[in-house]
């Protein structure tokens, strides 16, 4: 089984914006994976962006060119 | 207890959701249902008199104990938020759209693996459609489908329907008040306590452990992550020993008295009806139960819709019937789709591909 890291998880408003942040990120080449959003951070069953701690700086900027408006950024388990 | 930071864990909740079901089945609740939401949604309606549907209704405690259940246990650890505001009248379709699709196949997501696990391969070909349903509304949510964000909303706004839920309980205990049936499923049930118990710890554990059918799929399909099927297969595996333990295990296709039918093409649209819809509104049936106990008006509004397309679905004559034993001539009556219900089934896809395809993402400006 994978070890659990402490990881940046980026949660959104919308699924929608979850989706767009994948394409984005293909398009972009930010590394990173979609996740279900982690049970600690919500109750909901939304989708989020799990990246290293150290892409924080290239994924704010990435997401402010391609218009993706995040909810949180977590730095969480995962 | 924290039953969601392994597999393991939420496979248990499933078993104790699983156990849940089994006891309520063992306590009264109808052969093969033991705690299905829409057709629960569709007795209550009918104990309301929102249909007339005479063997149909009964105030079922399961769903009034899920939303409650959901509801304390949010308060007491407070995950309670009170949102609301994505498209609420899209909801109240979807809401409407699932629970017409459910009757079609006798049975909403819950009561498609209880119904599996007993050996109904109806079931199992309903399942086929459940998957392509889920799976097109997630080519959906890749087009950029989306019903807009949710909002913080005023405290009370999410204690409606929970409240509501509670009203129904009391009128439930008023003698006479309520309609409830004398025959049929709507008879058969389960002590109101033992129910009421059973949906209070059924609707607690899907809260933590966000137990959802369509959600599961989606999960697989979307990202291959197997966390939430894994509530599903502990359900399951429970539902499973249960029925072979007690002789309750029939292997087959027209099997009378377990409210199925094999219309397999039907069987299949009524659940893929469900499977996309269910991903469009973000939930399956009980998912949107458990939403609404948190706080989501949103689902509140769809969880009105699923009232509503249950007391439609009896009153139009949408719902399908099951597979019988004539009692004079015993002889076995295949249940079926009536047109109705076929040509609603067919309107009912065409709304979510509508739906699904014109509801797009805003981008930020």
């Amino acid at each position: 089984m994978r070890k659990k890291e402490l990881r940046l998880v980026v949660t959104f408003h919308t699924t929608a914006d979850a989706m767009a942040m994948e394409k984005a990120c293909k398009e972009y080449q930010v590394p990173g994976r979609i996740i279900p959003v982690p049970r600690a951070i919500s109750a909901g069953c939304g989708l989020s962006w799990c990246a290293s701690l150290e892409d924080r700086e290239q994924i704010t900027d990435m997401m402010r060119k391609a218009g993706i408006e995040e909810e949180a950024m977590h730095e969480c388990m995962v | 207890m924290n039953l969601s930071d392994s597999k393991k864990k939420l496979a248990l909740a499933g078993v104790i959701c699983g156990l849940v079901a089994a006891c309520l089945a063992f306590l009264g609740n109808p052969a093969n249902m033991a705690f299905c939401i829409a057709c629960f949604i569709r007795d209550t309606a009918g104990a309301l008199g929102m249909h007339q549907a005479e063997v149909v209704q009964y105030a079922r405690p399961e769903i009034i104990g899920l939303v409650l259940g959901a509801f304390i246990i949010s308060v007491v650890t407070k995950e309670y938020r009170s949102t609301g505001g994505s498209s609420p009248m899209v909801r109240f379709v979807l809401g409407m759209i699932i629970v017409i699709g459910s009757l079609v196949f006798l049975g909403c997501p819950l009561r498609m693996i209880i119904r599996m696990s007993a050996g109904d391969l109806n079931a199992w070909v309903a399942l086929i459609g459940f998957i392509l349903g889920v799976g097109t509304g997630v080519f959906a949510l890749r087009k950029g489908f989306s019903l807009g964000r949710a909002h913080a909303v005023n405290k009370v706004g999410g204690t409606m329907l929970p409240v509501m839920m509670a009203g129904i309980l009391i009128m439930a205990l008023v003698p006479s008040l309520l309609k409830a049936s004398e025959a049929g499923p709507g008879s058969m049930h389960a002590p109101i306590a033992a129910s009421l118990a059973g949906g209070l710890i059924f609707g607690a554990v899907a809260q933590k452990s966000r137990m959802c059918f369509a959600g599961s799929i989606r999960d697989v399909i979307l990202m291959k992550n197997f966390d939430l099927f894994s509530v599903i297969a502990g359900l399951f595996v429970v539902m499973l020993v249960f029925n072979v333990a007690t002789n309750r295990f029939v292997l087959g296709f027209d099997t009378p008295g377990i409210i199925a039918h094999s219309d397999h093409l039907w069987n299949i649209l009524g659940m893929y009806t469900v499977g996309f819809a269910a991903t469009l509104a973000g939930g399956c049936p009980l998912r949107q139960l458990i939403l609404a106990g948190q706080g989501s008006s949103d689902s509140a509004v769809t969880v009105m819709g699923m009232f509503v397309g249950a007391a439609l679905s009896h009153t139009l004559g949408l719902a399908a019937s099951g597979t019988a034993v004539n009692a004079e001539t015993q002889e076995i009556v295949a249940g079926a789709v009536p047109p109705h219900g076929k040509a609603a089934c067919i309107i009912c896809i065409i709304v979510c591909f509508v739906i699904a395809f014109t509801s797009k993402r805003d981008e930020v400006k």
